[in-house]
């Protein structure tokens, strides 16, 4: 422990320092006002495309709230008008494999998940983006990939190696818990191990109407990511055999993982496997639960008096550690462009992503209520102490993030129905969890099986 | 050739001729053709257009996230497929467990509610009462799962709130397996049960008055007179209602997803839950409107069931 926490401070130490360097090395100001300043001209970059109209789907949440918000003001430079279309997420992924497989047309932009990237890519749906960076009427000179958070440029834009998207609304899972709550219980400290949080914390929090701990497990998405596979990992196990692409759920950690969840239950809402996140949120905003571990983006909500009861005692961590470390979930977007687009709204759908995400206007977007994936906002001490979640999210991307914390692969949309639905069953106790556990793997195995085989190229 | 080419009779000697009966282009409205025409178009474009599309997708391999498969013909493997898969045979015994659950008590407690409203005594009511009665079924069935999603909260819902006063510990309604399928079965009964009163109404107000007095010089029981003389003017509408929800279940979506997503575990996945994942979760178009013909099929036939079973015309 000691010996992680030495490195850490030193990587830390360093990190900081190269990024100090790095940012006042021009004049002594930071390289995102030098970018700013030299000012990519996007009024004449836009000048062949005014008029064009873009369609762009977007969540509602608040990262695109940001976006809208900064929207008047590209589409007053440029000339380009973005439509945006508000959809709910489990709808999005729905819609824009409909408009590209039937052509439609109506998204220039794309919204692509973190574990849509492959099937996208390998899908050609989305345009390299080299296509416009390698074009200099249309590359902002200050684009500088690597001012992205390494992790995020890699997860959520890449694919076999191909940068398809810059990184936009980006999350890493955070532990929020309720400091008056633990204080009276004579904690002042949250736990530091998921044992701890179990065997330490669940009992003496938990009590009439309060449970110590809730981890939303909503059949879908957020039972196959944010509650399955966040005790896998947090347990050293593991979906895949990285080598072999064979399913690895029985192992003993994986399995260890699961059996933990369920021991959990004693310690959560009897009704948990209907929670989604906003419950989640609610039920600790509303002082029911002691302690979640959820998405960054729900700081806002959590933090706001008007939307928490607990807004005062609201406390941020990074997520508890386990046998397999620190496994915080790993979650957000990218935004790519529409192969199938006619060119100039192409260039257009580019201008726009290439504008949102800069690193000129990643202030205005954090304050507009966005989290930026540019590593550069996270060193204004202001903004720092302003949002205190950033440390953490910070610490998460860059000491724990998980890449591969879900598969990017084609086959992943299919394998979360298959874990989502006997996950459930398992939490509810109407698997045993060796029996879940087979289930999975004999459902899983065809869908593998062109990459056991090594047919298909051994891509997560 | 016209018959007047052909005839070597003078023209005039044609004309004494012409027999009556002869075939006369009929004259065409045009007006009502063209004001139905829209609808028959529309009709055709997104009733008919579709089906026709599903059937021939069923017979393709149709895996829309993977082009590079092509879309070849595959004959009926799909629809072995479907037939040979145990999730969507227990998501259809599934779906005939809620058509259990909720058709036949809509039905009796619909019928009851018609009958309240149209005895005597709550005449004055019954007017406001039909108003309120198409509330529910007004209700898009996303509003009802999303009114549903409050109303059923363990923790903050009205229903455990209300039972929190008599003294009843809290209900897991959306968090408990049997309990789902129950409380699903309970907010569909909710928003389709005045449908039935209405249309039983309906036919309850066609029984002549002088049919009904008749009849009570024969007895004065009412169920006698509600079985022999009211209950035959109900089965034309009530087949109708059976039809439309029987068509209404096998393809309830929305309510079921914003509710419980087919959960918990697979409590509440009826087949079109199960067939819409097929569908637009694994983008598995031949598979899943191989399902759908299915479906389809089940529904026709159980339609002509139930006319054969229980329609019968009222002789006047």
């Amino acid at each position: 422990m000691d010996t992680r926490h030495s490195r850490r401070t030193i990587l830390k130490g360093a990190g900081v320092s190269t990024a100090a360097l790095t940012a006042f090395s021009f004049a002594g100001r930071p390289t995102w006002v030098r970018a700013q300043d030299a000012g990519f001209d996007y009024a004449a970059a836009a000048e062949p495309y005014q008029g064009v109209t873009i369609g762009a789907p977007f969540l509602d949440r608040p990262g695109y709230r940001a976006a809208q918000a900064m929207l008047p003001e590209f589409q007053e430079i440029t000339g380009i008008t973005v439509n945006v279309e508000i959809m709910p997420y489990e709808n999005s992924r729905e819609k824009q494999v409909l408009d590209f497989t039937g052509g439609t047309g109506f998204y220039d932009i794309v919204l692509v998940d973190v574990v849509w990237i492959g099937e996208f890519a390998a899908s050609q749906w989305i345009t390299p983006l080299s296509t416009f960076t390698d074009n200099p009427a249309l590359a902002d000179p200050a684009l500088n990939l690597d001012g992205f958070f390494p992790i995020l440029l890699e997860s959520f834009g890449t694919w076999d190696k191909v940068v398809y998207g810059l990184p936009f609304d980006n999350y890493s899972g955070l532990m929020y818990y309720n400091r008056a709550m633990l204080a009276d219980a004579g904690f002042d400290a949250p736990p530091n191990t998921w044992q701890d949080l179990k065997d330490v914390y669940g009992p003496a929090l938990t009590s009439g109407d309060q449970v110590a701990y809730a981890l939303q497990s909503r059949r879908g998405e957020t039972q196959s990511a944010d509650s399955f596979m966040r005790m896998v990992w947090a347990f050293g196990g593991s979906l895949l055999n990285p080598d072999t692409f064979e399913p690895n759920l029985s192992s003993p950690e994986s399995m260890a993982g699961l059996q933990f969840r369920q021991d959990l239950m004693a310690i959560m809402p009897p009704d948990v496997v209907e929670w989604d996140h906003d419950e989640t949120v609610q039920g600790l905003a509303q002082g029911r639960v002691g302690v979640i571990n959820e998405w960054s983006g729900f700081y806002e909500t959590l933090a706001n008096p008007e939307t928490s009861t607990i807004a005062e005692d609201l406390g941020i961590g990074i997520e508890p550690e386990g046998p397999g470390g620190r496994q915080p979930a790993l979650g957000g977007f990218s935004l790519a462009v529409n192969s199938q687009s006619p060119e100039e709204k192409q260039a257009a759908a580019w201008l726009f992503i290439q504008w949102v995400t800069s690193e000129a206007k990643a202030t205005e977007y954090i304050e507009q209520g966005g989290v930026s994936g540019r590593t550069s906002p996270y060193e204004d001490s202001a903004l720092r102490e302003r949002f205190p979640f950033f440390e953490p999210l910070v610490e998460s991307w860059n000491e724990y993030g998980n890449p591969v914390f879900r598969p990017r692969f084609p086959e992943w949309p299919q394998m979360s129905e298959i874990i989502a639905q006997y996950g459930s069953e398992m939490q509810l106790g109407s698997s045993s969890v060796e029996d879940g556990v087979r289930v999975i793997e004999e459902a899983l195995m065809p869908l593998l099986e062109p990459y056991i085989s090594g047919e298909r190229p051994r891509l997560q | 050739m016209s018959e007047a080419h052909r005839d070597p009779t003078p023209a005039a000697d044609l004309t004494l001729a012409r027999p009556a009966w002869r075939w006369r282009r009929p004259r065409v409205d045009r007006t009502p053709v063209l004001m139905i025409a829209p609808a028959v178009i529309v009709l055709v474009l997104i009733g008919v257009y579709p089906l026709f599309y599903a059937l021939r997708t069923s017979f393709q391999l149709y895996q829309v996230t993977k082009p590079y498969l092509g879309t070849p013909w595959v004959g009926f493997a799909n629809y072995a497929t479907a037939l040979q898969d145990p999730l969507f045979w227990s998501s259809l015994s599934r779906t005939g467990l809620f058509f259990l659950l909720t058709v036949p008590v809509q039905i009796v407690l619909g019928v009851a509610v018609a009958l309240l409203l149209t005895s005597t005594r709550w005449r004055r009511l019954s007017g406001i009462t039909r108003v309120l009665l198409v509330l529910p079924i007004a209700t898009t069935p996303t509003v009802v799962g999303l009114i549903g999603r409050l109303v059923y909260n363990r923790d903050f819902g009205l229903f455990n709130w209300a039972l929190g006063l008599i003294g009843i510990p809290p209900v897991n309604w959306l968090g408990d397996s049997s309990a789902a399928m129950a409380t699903i079965a309970l907010t569909d009964t909710w928003q389709w049960l005045p449908f039935v009163a209405l249309v039983a109404m309906s036919g309850l107000t066609s029984v002549s008055p002088d049919i009904i007095e008749a009849s009570r010089l024969e007895t004065n029981r009412a169920l006698e007179i509600f079985w022999y003389v009211q209950l035959p003017y109900l089965l034309p509408g009530l087949t109708a209602v059976l039809i439309i929800r029987t068509a209404d279940i096998l393809k309830l979506f929305d309510m079921i997803f914003v509710l419980t997503r087919g959960g918990p575990g697979v409590a509440t996945d009826l087949v079109s839950v199960y067939v819409q994942r097929v569908g637009f979760r694994v983008f598995d178009m031949g598979l899943a409107s191989a399902q759908a013909i299915l479906l389809l099929v089940l529904c026709n036939v159980l339609a002509q069931t139930y006319i054969r079973l229980f329609y019968r015309e009222i002789e006047a």
